[in-house]
């Protein structure tokens, strides 16, 4: 029963370099990537982490809002004129013109693919989150985190490691209100 | 060999005091400064402010209130002249709001590593920018009470916007402007914010925590970030262009003599960038004259920068003024022709001209000179100086423009009214949205600097070091 229990430990580098051979060796001591996590104070690519690559649903979330947003202009170009009791007819222009159209069309696909974008962020990254997080602040000052899902028997060994591969500080983590 | 040494190390010296991005301090200490820089507020940014607030109290929301109650018949517009100061300032701070979008979007995409400590700084402009645009519209309405009746939906009335007209599609387009430029600039600083948060205490600490979302810079929150800041930056250029072309389409679209040009939604887009570019500038200057630590972020470099893209706008508005001008003249038609004298040699003329002499002479005068380009109070007057010159455009194309018609017997000037202390009032409550904002979120993407300076070092080539970048994305 004490075997299966699962701690986390976060470990605080200097720098990337130590932090990408810790990333290596733990692979080596048997973490999986998905029970690590780096969290950092500037955009740290996986291929300098030598992490695979994350998955991202923000660009299929940004398509469906400008599909979205093209469906609400379609109806406003050329629905909606022909559900109101009082026809605009302007000039020589046809009932429903390309033209004008296509800067309906344009202005709602747009707006629905930012707002979806944004959105996008929310939903991916589960904003706005409140609750207590393990997280380290001096991230920020240029220190990278990593988070490390291990079973408990496992802790000494793994924090053994990461302390040799150069981690200023390692810890358990524990969640607390940013 | 020790002269090589030494002139080697010089010029390492000299770069590094020139590049921000070469220049870099501990990221703990950087953030401290920016941080200070919102904490540091003195007596002097109350008294501004206490002005900036009276101004906008009386210029903005009473005049405001007085025309509400009034009637449109206290401002200055009438025939022929139905379109005055509102829409010439609504078209003004539409302009201003481009150079945001530029700056962020645009040297984004083309990856112009000079873009870094300033890009917030324009953002906010556009944000701010557009909110007075957004009052000036309504100003012009009148009955602003009613301005829902503008959206499409189904009512009592049975009635329905005429989406064929431009102004229809203004309002779509400033809609999805004014959005998307407002995420635009909300997404780079939740990383900030989250940095704000861990170093603050009391109301500070609640504020930041709230708008940093719980962001804690874990990979995927920076690759869901990352990603949406990379279609902002490609989907927002777009719209930039569609709203000032709209903009002037509301123009272009009738035949009358000065509007009736195919060429006008170009020239209003370079119009507004013209403008945006030179605010810009003068916030720049008035940052890093005034808030403290920001002569670290902002150096005689991104002036420089600036000025360079401010002397080629200038040229390519000169192109566009001249491409409209020559074919309306070209055209031959009686009242484009009695249009254009009036321009000249109205009672407006000298307008006409300080349009030429602010918005081409001043800034071809000085932006040629790299050390004048680079002086941070001679760059920003040229900033203000173009803006006075693209205030006059708008005048001239909006009431002066008017003022003449296939009509002579309804001539007549245009006499502003309660548009004035309106317009003033725009002036203030934008500035004073700006103060609070420098006190109240970080002017400085700070993450981004320190991004850049990761991605930056100097190279040696032989004997000369130079200047190279990494690309890390």
């Amino acid at each position: 029963m004490a075997e299966s229990k699962i701690v986390d430990i976060l470990a605080v580098f200097p720098d990337l370099e130590p932090a990408a051979d810790a990333i290596e060796h733990l692979r080596s001591l048997g973490v999986h990537d998905e029970c690590m996590n780096v969290i950092s104070g500037i955009p740290v690519t996986e291929a300098m982490l030598g992490r695979p690559s994350q998955w991202t649903n923000v660009p299929r979330i940004a398509m469906g809002g400008a599909i979205l947003g093209f469906g609400a202009g379609v109806f406003l170009a050329f629905i909606s004129p022909y559900v109101y009791p009082y026809p605009v007819q302007v000039s020589s222009q046809a009932f429903v013109p390309g033209p004008p159209t296509f800067v309906v069309l344009f202005e709602l696909t747009m707006l629905g693919m930012l707002l979806s974008t944004f959105l996008g962020v929310f939903l991916d990254s589960l904003f706005p989150n409140y609750r207590p997080m393990k997280y380290v602040p001096e991230v920020s000052d240029g220190k990278i985190a990593i988070l490390v899902e291990c079973s408990h028997v496992e802790e000494n060994k793994i924090t053994d490691a990461l302390k040799k591969l150069g981690a200023e500080s390692v810890k358990p983590a524990e969640a607390q209100h940013l | 060999m020790t002269d090589h040494k030494n002139h080697a190390e010089h010029a390492e010296a000299h770069l590094r005091e020139k590049h921000l991005m070469l220049d870099p301090l501990p990221r703990g200490r950087m953030n401290e400064m920016v941080m200070e820089s919102m904490r540091h507020i003195t007596w002097k940014f109350w008294v501004v402010f206490g002005i900036l607030a009276a101004i906008s109290a009386y210029g903005l929301f009473y005049s405001w209130g007085v025309m509400i109650a009034e009637g449109l018949g206290v401002a200055g517009v009438n025939r022929p002249v139905y379109w005055g100061i509102f829409l010439v300032n609504t078209v003004f701070w539409i302009g201003i709001s481009h150079a945001g979008t530029f700056i962020s979007a645009i040297l984004r995409v083309f990856k112009a590593e000079f873009r870094r400590p300033f890009t917030r700084a324009a953002e906010l402009m556009t944000t701010f920018g557009l909110v007075q645009a957004g009052f000036s519209i309504f100003m012009h309405m009148g009955r602003v009470w009613l301005s829902y009746w503008l959206m499409p939906y189904p009512n009592q009335r049975l009635l329905w916007p005429n989406l064929h007209s431009p102004l229809s599609w203004d309002l779509l387009a400033i809609t999805t402007y004014i959005l998307g430029s407002t995420m635009y600039l909300f997404l780079p600083l939740i990383p900030d914010m989250a940095m704000a948060r861990d170093r603050s205490t009391g109301w500070r600490k609640t504020l930041y925590k709230i708008l940093a979302l719980g962001f804690r810079g874990t990979e995927g929150e920076w690759t869901h970030l990352r990603n949406a800041m990379n279609i902002f930056a490609f989907a927002i250029i777009p719209v930039m262009f569609s709203v000032h072309t709209i903009v002037s389409w509301d123009f272009a679209a009738a035949t009358r003599p000065g509007w009736s040009s195919t060429i006008f939604g170009p020239y209003f887009v370079i119009g507004a960038l013209h403008s945006g570019m030179g605010a810009v500038i003068t916030v720049l200057a008035i940052i890093r004259g005034t808030m403290k630590h920001m002569k670290y972020f902002i150096r005689p470099e991104h002036f420089d920068a600036i000025g360079k893209l401010m002397l080629i706008i200038s040229m390519t508005w000169a192109y566009f003024f001249f491409n409209d001008y020559m074919v309306q003249w070209y055209g031959g038609d009686k009242w484009t022709k009695q249009l254009l004298h009036f321009h000249e040699a109205g009672p407006m003329g000298w307008m006409w001209f300080a349009m030429l002499v602010c918005n081409v002479v001043i800034p071809w005068a000085i932006l040629w000179n790299p050390k004048w380009r680079s002086t941070p109070w001679l760059v920003s007057t040229v900033g203000i100086i173009i803006n006075v010159g693209m205030w006059f455009e708008r005048y001239i194309i909006v009431p002066i423009s008017l003022t003449i018609n296939r009509m002579p017997f309804t001539w007549r000037m245009y006499q502003p009214g309660i548009e004035i202390p309106l317009g003033i009032g725009t002036l203030a409550f934008f500035a004073l949205l700006y103060m609070a904002a420098s006190k109240l979120i970080p002017l400085i993407p700070v993450w981004e600097v320190q991004e850049g300076q990761m991605a930056h070092e100097l190279k040696k080539f032989g004997r000369e070091t130079v200047v190279t970048v990494s690309e890390l994305e």
